[in-house]
């Protein structure tokens, strides 16, 4: 009975085997999903309108043009998906969560001053082989873009762009003040002219020179302060872990602007928004603020009836002192956080880094400076409006120090006593050694 | 005499009510001012808004900012998960609380008083003190990116329990007395005839806890990290562009007015509860 049994028991099991075997070998095996990645970025979301576009070229903005790009990669590649993770900028209390909690996405949008802090603590992974084994070649960045995410000559962050303050400049308001030559702004070369050229402006205007967004402003000033110093050759870090304000350089800076918001030279108490719609508005000749608000001046300045109206232009920080031409930069990069991935899935993330990288000039339409020197000489970024005004930032632009830390509450310090300074509840000094101290006491504080 | 001119008697007079009546009428203007701005903002263009807002109470209006808003694939998934987590917190506070300042109010146990001692200091301990020690714990739980994740937290209510507990002691005990000579035990007795009887408490609680959970932001920030599971506080600011409050004033208006939809509801609904346990609370 029991060897009846057995019989058919074991040529069950065998063919059970064989059915195995097989459907391994023939492919009736259950199939094999898409790869997932998730990307967890900024920009905001905008659905409505490109939740189902894969037209990059028609898209506008950096929600648009990112939001385009992803659903033309997930079309394009069908082993793979990318899901979305859309945070509220800049994203990090909930990048550092995920990674608390060991959960961290797979790329990440990421400022390229803020690298440094993720890489000490060794949260994100260098991606040089990644990069070489799709052909990405670090020699491709522009110089910018290379010293903002290269550190102890590891890559740690696909350079996206570089962004910087520029000069928005109302030119009807430039001619009016006679500050128009050959077509260009006449622009200073030296703090005097600087001043000479701002009060002339509103001799002629009745307007400041300036539009500056101060209030609840947590980098503007701290950038200028930064771009004047490099135009001094004044290194403000002499070392990853320390700053170095009390300075005659510093000082010197600190001085202009001083001078500049006790003669009405600029706008006062005005945050961002209003600066932003005030220089819209014709409130004065010079606005202070990133690349990211070219698009929309050069719009208002094709429309009938507006401030703007055929009359802007948009220039790099002038070089003021005879150092050398610099300004301060930052930029937007993706990041690889640490964490076990499959092959499939490594794959797939340098798959996506390799098409965000061929597709740098889509993203430069946000105004943005590209990331790659073949995308800055070509014809067609070139031909995009206001371009070639500011392609000399590709050479002047300069990142933080790489290796300095807490970069973003640093800007914030600085930009605070540098506020109180120019604004006189400070004298000048005080506020200095004050930034000073406590830039020091953050960057001893350090974990 | 009809029932207007006794309350007109009541309340000193047609012309003595005047200068109140004006009064009032220019608190509520007030008060409604910043909602009526938000509320307008939010039928305008974000271009036209970018150039100024002195235009807001002129036409044209738009819908395209809720549309825009509408249009977001994940908007009814945060408000189900915004939904299911305040109810979540709603009723396990009520729960949890009434059955413990039941505890607190009526029964005798050793260490009862330094036992509700602790719980108050519940209330002097600032969220963000323990917030790092809480996200380890729920990563070791795996409970981040999870309904529980959520809810739990905000199970913890030192203020419920204290509410709850003064109110029991409010009610005069000669009603519970009864019901024990007729046999009732001390969960029927509470059951029966102290919880009917602290339901404006209840009510007062329950939409003030539902209220801070539907608002809160930051630690459904850290711990529903992924978009799935986020609520519409932390879904509506991810879905911000940068520098949204200059480039994109009306939309973000519009997602404060439609955040705060749910919020009103819940207001018009249950604010005689409100009222009458504010009242009855400070009686």
């Amino acid at each position: 009975m029991s060897g009846c049994r057995t019989v058919p028991s074991r040529r069950r099991l065998c063919g059970l085997f064989a059915v195995a075997v097989l459907c391994t070998t023939s492919g009736c095996a259950p199939r094999q999903g898409p790869v997932e990645i998730t990307l967890q970025r900024f920009f905001g979301a905008c659905d409505a309108e490109y939740g189902n576009s894969t037209d990059v070229g028609a898209a506008e903005g950096e929600c648009g043009i990112i939001t385009t790009l992803i659903n033309r990669f997930n079309a394009e590649n069908p082993d793979v998906h990318v899901k979305v993770n859309i945070v509220f900028w800049p994203g990090y209390d909930q990048l550092s969560a995920e990674l608390a909690a060991g959960d961290p996405p797979d790329l990440v949008t990421m400022h390229e001053s803020v690298i440094s802090d993720y890489r000490a603590r060794h949260l994100i992974m260098p991606l040089d082989q990644g990069l070489k084994s799709v052909g990405i070649d670090p020699a491709s960045f522009t110089r910018a873009a290379r010293e903002g995410v290269i550190r102890d000559g590891h890559v740690y962050g696909l350079p996206f762009d570089n962004w910087a303050p520029l000069w928005h400049i109302n030119m009807n308001l430039f001619r009016a003040a006679g500050l128009v030559r050959g077509g260009r702004p006449v622009l200073p070369r030296s703090p005097e002219e600087l001043l000479a050229q701002a009060r002339q402006f509103k001799r002629a205007n009745g307007k400041p020179y300036f539009v500056q967004s101060t209030v609840n402003e947590p980098a503007a000033y701290a950038r200028n302060l930064f771009t004047f110093l490099l135009q001094q050759n004044a290194n403000a870090f002499p070392d990853p872990h320390h700053i170095r304000l009390r300075t005659p350089e510093a000082r010197r800076v600190l001085q202009l602007f001083k001078t500049i918001y006790d003669e009405g030279l600029t706008t006062k108490n005005q945050d961002y928004t209003a600066a932003t719609s005030g220089f819209l508005n014709g409130q004065g000749g010079v606005y202070l603020v990133g690349t990211w608000m070219i698009g929309d001046y050069e719009k208002a300045s094709k429309q009938p009836g507006s401030p703007l109206a055929g009359g802007y232009a948009v220039v790099p920080y002038p070089q003021l002192y005879p150092g050398r031409d610099a300004t301060y930069a930052d930029g937007h990069s993706w990041v690889v956080p640490t964490a076990k991935r499959s092959p499939q899935k490594q794959r797939a993330i340098f798959r996506l880094l390799r098409y965000l990288k061929d597709n740098d000039f889509e993203w430069s339409r946000t105004g943005h400076l590209p990331a790659y020197q073949a995308v800055i000489e070509s014809a067609r970024w070139r031909a995009l409006p206001h371009r070639q005004e500011i392609e000399r930032l590709v050479d002047v632009a300069e990142p933080p120090p790489p290796g300095v830390q807490r970069q973003f509450i640093i800007q914030q310090i600085v930009s605070e006593e540098m506020e109180s300074a120019i604004s006189g509840q400070k004298p000048i000094d005080t506020a200095l050694t004050d930034a000073e101290r406590r830039v020091n006491d953050v960057l001893f504080n350090l974990l | 005499m009809t029932a207007g001119s006794q309350e007109d008697r009541a309340m000193g007079g047609g012309s003595a009510r005047w200068p109140s009546l004006a009064g009032l009428i220019v608190a509520a203007l007030i008060m409604a001012a910043p909602l009526v701005w938000t509320l307008a903002l939010s039928l305008k263009p974000n271009a036209e808004l970018l150039r100024g807002t002195q235009t807001v109470f002129q036409a044209p209006y738009t819908l395209r900012n809720y549309a825009d808003i509408l249009g977001h694939s994940a908007i009814f998934r945060w408000l189900l998960n915004s939904t299911i987590v305040s109810l979540g917190v709603t009723f396990g506070v009520l729960a949890l609380s009434s059955l413990a300042g039941y505890g607190f109010a009526r029964l005798q146990f050793p260490g009862r008083d330094l036992i509700f001692v602790i719980v108050l200091f519940g209330l002097a301990i600032p969220e963000q003190s323990v917030i790092i020690a809480r996200h380890q714990m729920f990563s070791a739980l795996h409970l981040h990116n999870t309904y529980a994740g959520l809810i739990l937290p905000g199970l913890a209510a030192p203020f419920g329990v204290f509410l709850m507990t003064q109110y029991f002691k409010a009610i005069p005990k000669e009603l519970e007395e009864a019901a024990w000579l007729d046999g009732a035990s001390h969960f029927r007795t509470f059951w029966r005839i102290l919880l009917p009887l602290s339901l404006p408490a209840q009510a007062t609680l329950g939409i003030f806890t539902f209220l801070s959970t539907w608002n809160d932001y930051w630690w459904p920030l850290i711990s529903a990290t992924n978009s799935d599971m986020f609520t519409l506080t932390v879904g509506v600011a991810s879905s911000q562009m940068n520098f949204a409050q200059t480039n994109g004033l009306g939309f973000l208006m519009a997602q404060a007015v439609f955040a705060s939809l749910p919020i009103l509801v819940v207001y018009a609904v249950f604010q005689r509860y409100i009222v009458l346990g504010a009242s009855r609370a400070a009686l």
